[in-house]
């Protein structure tokens, strides 16, 4: 159970250090470290509950389950299927009020 | 050969069997029923449905080939006698076998789905796959408990898997962050899901992982999220030692209720069984299409009291509170002897159960029904129209008031035994829990019906612009089950004022969800329909069009369904299911309005034999279901789908009523 004995190989050290962080992984560490990003996902989550996103979702989830027949999905299929329908489906004001949160973040931040 | 026995010999052969099957068949009908749905718990005896006429013949077929029997053991000789006995065979074998195969394909839609004694299926453990279980064969439970100390939980109840060093999670091949991560349970480490799907293919036996967001269980050589009830016990024992409890923690009142014997199938297996009636004989023709099913009677309009009257032809077929008047269950001579004053208001009702199933098909006047519920409700007797939600409940507790008194109050639980309880009152939970520490107060209270809000889901397909593919077009229709959903929907409590939690002792902001604990026979959903504005002082009502279905399984609504379901994807077994009540249900009325707050309309819809009914005041009609389902339903009312059926079975036993041709509608007085 240690992790000593079945280790993964060591990553070479030449792959390291070529890669710089993007603008877009300093933020998104900045955001777990300091616990925004985990108020903002209760946020979300509480938000497209309340729009009916989720039950939008579960029923297509449902659907699927039901054309397939319950022991040839898997959770990965479910994924693919509701991913793009979920991603396009997301009410504007949602986007916004969240936009708006991750903007007033980055400011207090100061990056 | 002689086959010519003396006329007399003849007709005693012929006549006794026939007679034998004839008062066999009066005798049988009255337990068909019965049988009926003895069946459907445990079938076993399949010569009871062989339906009456096939099963006279063939008794009568099988005394004839005695007959012939006996009469060949002293002359055998002819070859046409055998001929004719081996015909007379053939003939009952062959009426035997087609009742066998009536049988096999009538049983198909009569039996029962349910599984009344094994609970509800779906929460069954799945199997593992064959890599958990040699998971679990090598490590057994080490390595659920070396996970323990890593697990981190949100109130209220989100469970998440952390390695104290790293605050990050970060896959160890390729240091991303992105997606969903898997903590391998064999060597601890993490990786993205494209990683671990080869960390399986270079290390042998790697197959089972935890999704750090959720801890959740997932066979990567299966590539899908697999159960294990020892892994789910783990995470759970570690998350409710973490969710500090109060004295009488939450486990206390529900292991008291668990405790309780199950009111709901006892008694709905007692009324069932009560007869309706002694002098019932059977019908023939269950089909008969020019006789309206008895008990359907018109009730005149006494002056605006059309939500009394839609209510009325509710409550007279709903099937417990039916059985149980029509069967002496309310004696008036014994009501009048106990008690002073002469109010009672079931005795009145037991005079409206009288008059509607007496077969007079002319329309009743309730008039004494409605002078008792005056008296009782004073505050809303007048000729003004009133609300008939209000009516419902202040008839309820008009029972209840009575009877409550009389009976003894406390039955086996401490639940009370009027009738009207008996057949509407069910259970609700109400959790609060506070989000800081997760601590969760439950309080149970009973209650005779649920009132929904309509679910306005707030997705509109407005900007059509931003999204390519339009939802499916039900996504701005309300529907029943929406407003269920919204009911037991987690709902964040306003933070003016925030409610006080004992565990932080302070003012917290708190979360309550509503679940079903315990269903009612009978199950009376109020949709409010009425929407206040406090801004221009004024309320108003809503005419939106409410999408309702005709059978319902109401197991995701349940406590144990929505407790479950707040920890995440668990299989976990929360203060015991509920599993003797069944679930499904079956709506046999829909009272329906049209028009404003203040002036308009009730109308009841009544499913009786699978014929939907409009009862309009004094007029009711045949209607297609298509007209019940594009009404506008106000109060739906649904029964156990068990007594469902078995209400239909005794309206095909009753008798035909005496005027039998076309129901013709007399206009009442309005």
């Amino acid at each position: 159970m240690r992790a000593s004995v079945n280790r993964p190989p060591t990553p070479d050290v030449g792959d390291t250090q070529e890669k710089q962080p993007t603008l877009e992984e300093i933020i998104n560490i900045k955001f777990i470290e300091s616990g925004e990003k985990e108020r903002l996902m209760e946020l979300l989550r509480e938000r497209l509950i309340e729009c009916g996103w989720k039950d939008e979702m579960k029923a297509l989830c449902r659907a699927f389950v039901k054309k397939k027949g319950r022991n040839n999905v898997t959770v990965d299929d479910l994924v693919h299927l509701i991913t793009p329908k979920g991603r396009a489906s997301i009410p504007d004001s949602i986007k916004a009020e969240l936009l708006q949160r991750i903007r007033t973040f980055l400011v207090s931040a100061a990056l | 050969m002689n086959l010519h026995l003396p006329p007399c010999f003849q007709t005693v052969f012929l006549a006794l069997p026939l007679s034998l099957s004839l008062f066999r068949s009066v005798n049988t009908s009255q337990s068909y029923s019965e049988v009926q749905l003895s069946k459907n718990l445990q079938s076993t005896n399949p010569s009871l449905f062989i339906p009456q006429n096939l099963q006279i013949q063939y008794q009568f077929l099988f005394f004839v080939r005695l007959f012939f029997f006996n009469y060949s053991v002293e002359k055998i000789e002819s070859l046409s006698f055998a001929i004719t006995q081996l015909f007379i065979s053939f003939l009952i074998s062959t009426f035997f076998l087609t009742n066998f195969f009536l049988i096999c394909n009538k049983s198909k839609p009569l039996s029962i789905s349910i599984n009344m004694t094994t609970g509800n299926p779906s929460y069954t453990s799945p199997k593992p796959c064959k890599h958990l279980a040699d998971y679990k064969l090598s490590h057994g439970l080490s390595g659920y408990k070396y996970l323990q100390k890593y697990l981190k939980t949100t109130p209220p109840g989100r469970t998440s898997v952390e390695k104290p060093d790293t605050k990050i999670p970060r896959c160890i091949s390729c240091d991303g962050i992105q997606g969903r991560l898997y903590f391998c349970l064999i060597c601890s480490s993490v990786s993205c899901l494209d990683h671990t799907l080869l960390h399986t293919q270079s290390e042998n036996g790697h197959d089972v992982a935890v999704d750090i967001e959720r801890a959740e269980l997932y066979c990567c050589v299966c590539c899908d999220q697999v159960y294990d009830p020892d892994f789910d016990r783990a995470v759970m024992s570690k998350q409710i030692m973490g969710i500090p409890r109060g004295k009488n923690g939450d486990e206390s009142i529900g292991e008291r209720l668990v405790k309780r014997r199950r009111l709901g199938s006892g008694v709905g297996q007692e009324l069932v069984d009560l007869k309706i009636s002694k002098h019932l004989i059977s019908l023939r023709d269950r089909r008969a299409k020019s006789c309206y099913p008895l008990g359907l009677r018109g009730l005149n309009n006494l002056g605006s009291t059309c939500f009394m009257n839609s209510v009325l032809q509710a409550l007279l077929h709903a099937p417990p509170f039916r059985n149980y008047f029509l069967s002496e269950g309310h004696n008036h001579e014994n009501c009048r002897k106990r008690s002073v004053d002469r109010l009672c208001l079931a005795c009145d009702i037991d005079g409206i159960f009288s008059a509607a199933f007496s077969g007079d098909r002319a329309p009743y006047s309730p008039a004494q029904f409605l002078y008792s519920w005056w008296q009782h409700s004073a505050n809303l007797a007048s000729y003004e129209q009133q609300d008939a939600h209000e009516f419902f409940i202040s008839v309820l507790d008009g029972i209840h008031e009575k009877e409550g008194k009389s009976r003894n109050q406390s039955g086996d639980n401490g639940d009370c035994q009027c009738i009207a309880h008996r057949v509407f009152s069910g259970l609700l939970r109400s959790d609060v829990t506070c989000m800081t520490c997760g601590f969760t107060s439950t309080t149970f209270d009973p209650c005779v019906d649920v009132s929904l809000d309509l679910d306005t889901s707030n997705f509109p397909p407005t900007n059509i612009a931003n999204k390519p593919t339009k939802p499916d077009g039900n996504s701005s229709m309300s529907t029943l089950l929406g407003c269920l959903d919204l009911f037991t929907r987690q709902e964040k409590l306003g933070s003016d004022p925030k409610l006080y939690c004992r565990n932080c002792q302070e003012r917290r902001d708190s979360v309550k969800q509503m679940s079903i604990k315990r269903l009612p026979l009978v199950l009376c959903l109020h949709i409010k329909r009425f929407e206040h504005s406090p801004v221009r002082r004024t309320s108003r009502k809503i005419d939106r069009y409410l999408h309702f279905p005709f059978s319902m399984d109401m197991t995701p609504y349940l406590s144990s369904s929505i407790v479950r379901n707040r920890f995440g994807n668990r299989i976990f077994a929360f203060e015991g299911d509920e599993s003797d009540i069944s679930t499904e249900f079956e709506i046999f009325a829909v009272v329906t309005h049209a028009g404003t707050l203040e002036s308009g309309h009730y109308v009841t819809y009544l499913r009786l034999r699978n014929q939907w009914y409009k009862c309009d005041d004094a007029w009711i009609n045949e209607v297609d279901e298509a007209i019940v389902r594009a009404s506008q339903c106000y109060m739906m009312f649904y029964v156990q789908k068990m007594l469902y059926h078995k209400a239909n079975e005794d309206l095909s036993c009753l008798p035909i009523s005496p005027l039998r041709d076309t129901f013709i509608p007399i206009p009442g007085c309005c």
